[in-house]
């Protein structure tokens, strides 16, 4: 009887049913070419696999280690650590750019070290070694940095690793993640020690037995985790030319999710690293795709997770469980896993089906949505060609702020007829705002307007965007003065600051002791405020102290318990200055709990938030625009200046309801900050 | 009188490999009925499927005159059947107490536990038994004697109607069974059916009432304790004449390869190790489940830390701290346990055949899988693997092909050692003789082969020199022509 | 006899010397920190993370594991909100919050005891869904103008404070009773420390993790509710990062992540010495940016501790 010695091209490419997400990819790509702008071209795909670099680079470490039955929770957090280092011995060590770069991926080798140190040697259980390493990591990297410092102004050439591009098109940082890809790819398929990881992975004890020092050739792929993902951080930084310690937050369950989905197995053994890039693309064109076909990117999340329960149940269809009396299989059950792959076929079939389905509801409703104003502005405005398409982001989508902002554009879109993109990160997240500016320029608008996050990341970007001739506007944080037309100014950091510590000033007439509580640690706009708010300490109110910043990670219930904690820590605290929206619900909370009606509180939020305790006079007053105002202004600038109607050097802008604005060169201006308190706040419904 | 349980046309294959054909039994009320047989005549199959922990393929079960149909464990411990298996059941992180009570304890989950009561149970259950064990430690603290007494413990508190003991004095002391003797003959005194399974004859002439011999797989007959003489059950047991053909012819022997000189490891519990294998020499490794074999083999191999004596191959004296030193030493193990240890069943057939021999294959380019799939395809054509292809999982296999799968994985390491743990157990009778030539063909060119078998016949045939292991040492090394089965089983069962 | 319970409680005995150290130190730096209202914010604050630890430790105890559970307490607060201003009556708000709760567990139960998924993924999946789907509802509205009695169930602050704290206590309590007392608690242990052999004795270990993701899920609603009372509103981002706050609590008190190993004093333990530390730091006018990296090495710690008292029973997962 003649041996094959030729696998299958298929057993041998997809042992696991990656297949199915080839298939994914495609129905995806069919779908989001029809419903998207510009989806399928070579400069979108290029983009598509810009994103995914940082991720990808730690998915791909993550394979490994799945594939031998581990897990690595450390590796996003790696990346804070390992960033910050890099950015805190090239600026404040004074090391030059290449020395830093080496230092940092030796600290991914240490943290590495340690996690394999404890898992290999100690045998502990990796998902707890490195949920501990998970905080301490990201723990370091803020203790460092005090979660202020943001290291920025690297050298062009190093920047040149995450935002250039090689021959005008193909983004550079590909080249790393193609690398590492076929680094990992013969690691895994290719090589002996590749061969050794699945034997582990199907049995540690099997491998024992054969001869394959188990211990060590995990000590290996955990260490390898820790470089790769410092290599992913130095890309990051290049990326958004910002070093900060909350860089790779939540990579790593994002990493861990493409991993599944590539079809490698949670229990180990199996796995490929293509199946792990498949799997990646799947999540990223998703998401992707949804941004340019207009849709709400939290869809992507839920299809995630639908496919991700789909993907194991497919293993668990196909696969039988490893019980040994079970794994034995005869002649007759083979017949019946060919009928199970043809059932598996056709559950991926199904769900590409329901995802498309998904996606065809809404795209209908927006289709039909579209239809509907298509009409009606025909009927009013006649056969008019282009519709002006604005698109505009918030920093965070989620954030109440942005919400009230979001009403206000609304309105002006509705006025003006135009149509609003209204997309963003869902947390602050700058290296998402830079990923749908990207979008955006891919599927063509005709202006965009950002509120910006991070200042260095984003221009890069902005200056793209303007090269293909879109306007860009900032609105509520601004960018680099040449990376857009506009700013749309309700006020500076600097107004924001002296107000709020005039504020404090009059209410604990000129003397006394207070606290801030802000967003988290690292937070760019509220450590921007921070520094305004020092220094008119100094210039002006001596005899006021600041005792101590908490933070609040934009959670109202941390918030509460910090503003606790300093009540009583320091009880000559007076004022509670609370500068971020959720935060000061929270802290005026905490004071009317606390029953100190001698503590005032001051801050930055939405009047509707915090209505009730103005009253109650435990909020003295909140410092804030008017952000329906701002919203609506920006769309009108916008719009302006995508029709040509505002030009730099106008003098002013006609705004709908807010009549004519004031414009001083490049900045709109809605007016100086407002302070709302007692006896106006009823007046603002936002 | 009717019989309380009727075991009857029981079939049951794993892997293709028949575990029992057509086995009956039958147990009455009041009676000690010994279950005995050869390792892996069955008895413990059988006995798993009586307690529903494992489905027959095929026959029926009848209780007190009633057709069983569906036997789960649970439906099991409802109708009165109480088991202690080969391997201790106990839960490591709980108490002793709590392990007795869970596998007595009723009703449904929302019920209070009664510590008080849990503990005087275990303590009256531990004391009946003559163990002194407190009842509030961690079992997983136990040795392996203390556990079997709580296992003991727990099925005589079952209060059952039958009940099944696998060799439960295979880690007791001669005291504590005699302990437990007494209580099975108070049990039985009670109208309690007790089966009762154990490699040690003596034993059973004591408490025993009947027998029922089994040998693969199927029931040879069952009879009273009195109407045998041990040499007639060990007989029975054995069964057949020597009539099986062996490939064996006399060679002749070379060096000494591999020689132990009060070899021992404490944590495998095996001491004052003498024995010798000359090059192009079989040596068969007798003795019972349980008198170290497989552990001398481990410490060997560097699986368990061999921490007394020494271990010289080729004159040369070499500490082994792990297989893989082992492997670069040329020491191969075939292991006991063909699907956790000998192969890795979900790899293919090429990946197994060269897992030991990895670094060979390696080179800066990544592995050669051209010398792979020539290797793989060379040991696949050599043993006569019946496969459609190399990359065919092993467990698509039939038992005797996984064998071979592993046997191959140690012969491209090209070993001048190997030991082979139970080579053909779950093999069908093709393929056992397909490995029984293969054996005397690696010994004819020089390879020392150290076999451990539990089958008579096997040892017998294939040997050149049979050393008798029992209680962790070797007890006696009888050459060829001297050895018989009634001596070898005499000398295992330390008699 | 004493020896006994050394040996099986080493671990809590471990973090509880921790945790001693730990308030002495603080009390002798800032001794304020025992302040009859420290305590009493200390214990309202933490009751929420208790009660999810609470089930997380059953969770762990089965050999399985959920980190959904920040996603479905964002979710309950939500509901709960929503229910509110609907106009449901504030004391049907209890049963509502469990029964969603639950519904949320027994989905998980479903696709880990019954399909046979991997814990670790399907509550993966439902982390991602339910904070995703929760956000494209709610676009990020905090829910806002709850009625009034809404806030501490109109009990009033102080009477309130106690309810939460006394639920938490009493559930944490139950439920250390029911793992030692019931049969059901008895069995949870028996099948997370050797499935089969559980199996073999007649318990089903499917139910039992069908059962323990439902109350899971149940506990998750609980303590969302009893969150949302603190407040006059709900936001839509509550419970972010809980899952990895609970998990790393229940395993500081000494919680086996193998199986069959933990207690629920063990997990106050964890839960006290993690939820105190951030504030014991401020107490000791430390700055808060070492919180984090304080609490990635007091899991570690607690890991090592583990070779220094020299058990180390099982293999690593």
């Amino acid at each position: 009887m003649p041996i094959k010695t030729e696998g299958s091209w298929r057993a041998r490419l997809f042992p696991n049913n990656e297949w199915a997400l080839v298939l994914v990819i495609a129905v995806e790509c069919a779908i989001f070419g029809a419903t998207g702008r510009n989806f399928l071209t070579a400069a979108n795909g290029f983009e598509v696999a810009r994103l995914g670099v940082e991720l990808g680079l730690i998915a791909f470490a993550l394979t490994p280690i799945i594939i031998t039955g581990g897990i690595d929770l450390s590796v996003g957090s790696m990346m804070a650590l390992a960033a910050v280092v890099l950015g805190g011995l090239w600026r404040d060590g004074h090391w030059p750019l290449p020395a830093a770069v080496l230092a940092a991926l030796g600290v991914g080798l240490a943290g590495g070290g340690l996690n394999a140190l404890l898992i290999a040697r100690f045998r502990f259980p990796p998902l707890i070694v490195t949920l501990g390493t998970f905080s301490l990591f990201r723990g370091i990297a803020e203790g460092l940095t005090r979660g202020i410092e943001n290291y920025s102004g690297f050298d062009p050439r190093f920047l040149f690793w995450g935002q250039g591009y090689v021959g005008g098109l193909i983004p550079t940082q590909l080249f790393v993640l193609v690398s590492v890809f076929l680094f990992y790819a013969h690691l895994v398929h290719r090589t002996a020690f590749g061969r050794s990881l699945r034997a582990i992975g199907f049995s540690a004890e099997g491998a024992r037995y054969a001869g394959i020092r188990v211990a060590r050739q995990l000590a290996c792929l955990y260490v390898l985790s820790g470089f790769v993902s410092a290599l992913a951080a130095i890309i990051y930084v290049a990326h958004l030319g910002q070093a900060k310690s909350d860089a790779g937050t939540g990579y790593e369950l994002m990493a861990i999710t493409s991993v599944v989905i590539g079809g490698t197995s949670i229990f180990g053994g199996h796995g490929t690293i293509w199946g792990t890039a498949l799997g990646l693309f799947a999540i990223v064109i998703l998401q992707n795709g949804l941004r340019l076909s207009g849709q709400p990117a939290e869809l992507a999340g839920v299809l995630t997770g639908a496919l991700l329960i789909a993907t194991i149940l497919i293993d668990r269809v196909v696969r039988r469980p490893k019980a040994p009396q079970v794994a034995q299989m005869n002649a007759e059950e083979n017949t019946e896993v060919r009928n199970s792959q043809i059932a598996v076929l056709s559950i991926v079939i199904l769900l590409a089906a329901l995802i498309v389905a998904g996606s065809n509801w809404f795209l209908i409703n927006s289709l039909r949505r579209e239809l509907r104003s298509a009409t009606g502005e025909r009927a009013t405005a006649g056969p008019a060609a282009h519709r002006t398409v604005i698109a505009m982001m918030p920093k965070a989508k989620g954030d109440p702020y942005f919400i009230s902002c979001k009403q206000g554009a609304d309105e002006a879109a509705r006025e003006l007829g135009v149509e609003l993109l209204w997309d963003g990160p869902t947390e602050l997240d700058p290296a998402k705002q830079n990923e749908v500016v990207e979008a955006w320029i891919t599927r063509g608008v005709d202006a965009i307007a950002v509120s910006v996050e991070n200042r260095v990341g984003i221009s890069t970007v902005l200056r793209k965007a303007r090269e293909r001739g879109i306007k860009v506007l900032t609105w509520d944080a601004d960018a680099e003065r040449d990376a857009r037309d506009f700013f749309v100014n309700q006020a500076t950091p600097q107004g924001i600051g002296y107000t709020l510590t005039d504020e404090a000033a009059r209410i604990l007439g000129g003397r006394g002791e207070f606290a801030i509580i802000t967003a988290s640690l690292s937070a760019a706009n509220q450590n921007e405020w921070i520094k305004y708010i020092k220094e008119r300490l100094a210039q002006k109110y001596p005899d006021l102290k600041l005792v101590a910043i908490q933070p609040s990670e934009g959670d109202r219930d941390r918030a509460f318990a910090e503003t606790q904690t300093v009540l009583k820590v320091y009880p000559n605290v007076r004022l509670i200055m609370a500068i971020a929206a959720p935060a000061v619900p929270g802290a005026a909370e905490a004071v009317k709990q606390a029953g100190r009606r001698d503590v005032k509180v001051i801050g930055l939020s939405l009047p509707s938030m915090c209505r009730t305790y103005i009253h109650e006079g435990i909020i003295e007053s909140i410092v804030l625009w008017n952000t329906r105002d701002l919203g609506y202004l920006t769309v009108y600038a916008a719009q302006a200046a995508a029709t040509g109607r505002l030009k730099r050097g106008d003098r002013q802008l006609e705004a709908g309801r807010l009549g004519r604005v004031e414009v001083a060169d490049d900045e709109v201006r809605l007016g100086a900050p407002f302070i709302f308190n007692r006896e106006n706040i009823d007046r603002f419904d936002f | 009188m009717k019989p309380l349980l009727q075991v009857r046309a029981i079939d049951k294959s794993y892997a293709g490999v028949q575990a029992l054909r057509d086995a009956h039994l039958e147990l009455f009320a009041g009676e000690v009925h010994a279950l005995v047989g050869e390792n892996g005549a069955g008895k413990s199959t059988l006995i798993k499927i009586i307690t529903g922990a494992v489905e027959p393929d095929g026959g029926e079960i009848w209780l007190n005159g009633q057709r069983v149909a569906e036997i789960s464990p649970r439906r099991a411990k409802e109708l009165g059947i109480a088991a202690i298996y080969q391997q201790p059941a106990l839960f490591p992180e709980l108490s002793v107490a709590e392990n007795i009570a869970l596998g007595l304890e009723s009703g449904g989950l929302l019920a209070r536990v009664n510590w008080r009561a849990r503990r005087q149970q275990a303590a009256a259950l531990l004391a009946r038994v003559g163990a002194r064990i407190l009842p509030d430690r961690e079992a997983g603290a136990l040795t392996m004697a203390e556990q079997q007494l709580v296992e003991i413990a727990r099925a005589i508190g079952a209060r059952s109607r039958i009940l099944i003991m696998d060799e439960p004095t295979a880690a007791l002391s001669e005291e504590e069974t005699r302990h437990l003797f007494r209580v099975i003959g108070e049990l039985r005194d009670a109208g309690v059916a007790v089966i009762y399974i154990s490699h040690r004859l003596e034993e059973l002439s004591a408490i025993a009432d009947r027998v029922t011999v089994l040998r693969d797989g199927r029931t040879i007959g069952t009879y009273r304790m009195e109407e045998l003489d041990r040499q007639q059950l060990i007989r029975l047991m054995v069964g057949r004449e020597l009539s099986a053909v062996f490939p064996w012819r006399a060679r002749k022997l070379g060096e000494p390869v591999l020689e132990l000189c009060d070899f021992g490891s404490s944590t495998a519990g095996i001491e004052n190790i003498n024995l010798t294998v000359h090059a192009g020499e079989i040596v068969g490794l007798a003795g019972l489940v349980g008198a170290g074999r497989t552990e001398l083999a481990r410490a060997i191999f560097g699986l368990v830390p061999a921490d007394r004596g020494e271990l010289r191959l080729r004159g040369v004296p070499v500490r082994i701290g792990d297989p893989t030193q082992a492997i670069a030493c040329g020491i191969a193990y075939l292991p006991e346990d063909r699907q956790r240890h000998g192969v890795i069943p979900e790899m293919a057939i090429s990946a197994n055949i060269t897992l030991a021999s990895l670094d060979a294959l390696a080179s800066p380019w990544g592995m050669d899988f051209r010398r792979e799939r020539a290797i793989a395809a060379h040991y696949v054509q050599r043993l006569g693997i019946k496969t459609p292809s190399i990359y065919a999982p092993v467990q698509t296999l039939s038992g005797g092909n996984q064998q071979k799968v592993a046997l191959g994985r140690w012969l491209a390491t090209e070993p001048q050692v190997i030991i082979l743990d139970e080579p053909t157990q779950g093999v069908d009778v093709g393929t056992k003789a397909e490995i029984h030539r293969l054996m005397i063909e690696l010994a004819a060119q020089g390879a020392a082969i150290l076999m451990i078998s539990s089958e008579m016949p096997e040892l017998l045939g294939m040997s050149d020199r049979i050393a008798v292991m029992r209680e962790g040492t070797i007890v006696a090394q009888l050459a060829r022509e001297e050895a018989t089965q009634e001596r070898v089983l005499a000398l295992a069962l330390g008699q | 006899m004493k020896s006994v319970i050394w040996s099986r409680y080493k671990r809590e005995l471990a973090a509880a010397v921790a945790y001693l150290a730990l308030l002495v130190a603080v009390g002798a730096v800032a001794p304020s920190f025992y302040s009859a209202a420290n305590l009493r914010d200390l214990l309202v604050n933490n009751a929420p993370v208790l009660i999810v630890a609470t089930g997380m430790t059953m969770v762990i105890i089965v050999r399985e594991i959920d980190i959904s559970v920040g996603s479905q307490f964002a979710v309950c607060s939500v509901v709960a909100g929503l229910l509110a201003k609907a106009g449901a009556p504030i004391p049907l708000l209890i049963p509502a919050l469990i029964a969603v709760g639950a519904a949320m567990g027994a989905l998980n139960g479903w696709l880990i005891g019954r399909l046979r998924i991997p814990s670790i993924i399907a509550t993966l999946a439902m982390y991602v869904a339910w904070r995703d789907a929760l956000r494209w509802a709610t676009q990020g509205a905090w829910v806002q103008g709850l009625p009034d009695d809404f806030q501490w169930f109109g009990l009033g602050q102080s009477r309130g404070q106690w309810l939460i704290v006394a639920a938490a206590i009493a559930l944490l309590v139950f439920f250390a009773w029911a793992l030692r007392n019931l049969r059901a608690g008895r069995a949870l242990y028996a099948v997370g420390s050797q499935r089969e052999a559980a199996r073999l004795l007649g318990l089903n270990p499917s139910a039992l993790v069908f059962g323990v993701f439902t109350l899971m899920g149940a506990l998750v609603g609980l303590a969302a509710l009893l969150n949302a009372v603190r407040f006059a509103t709900v936001p839509s981002n509550a419970g972010t990062g809980l899952e990895l706050k609970a998990i790393a609590s229940v395993v500081v008190g000494g919680t086996a992540i193998s199986g069959g190993r933990g207690t629920l004093i063990g997990t106050l333990i964890g839960t006290a010495l993690l939820g105190t530390t951030g504030t014991a730091l401020t107490f000791a006018g430390i700055n808060p940016f070492w919180e984090k990296a304080m609490q990635g090495a007091i899991i570690l710690v607690a890991l090592i501790s583990e070779v220094a008292l020299g058990r180390l029973t099982h293999e690593p997962r």
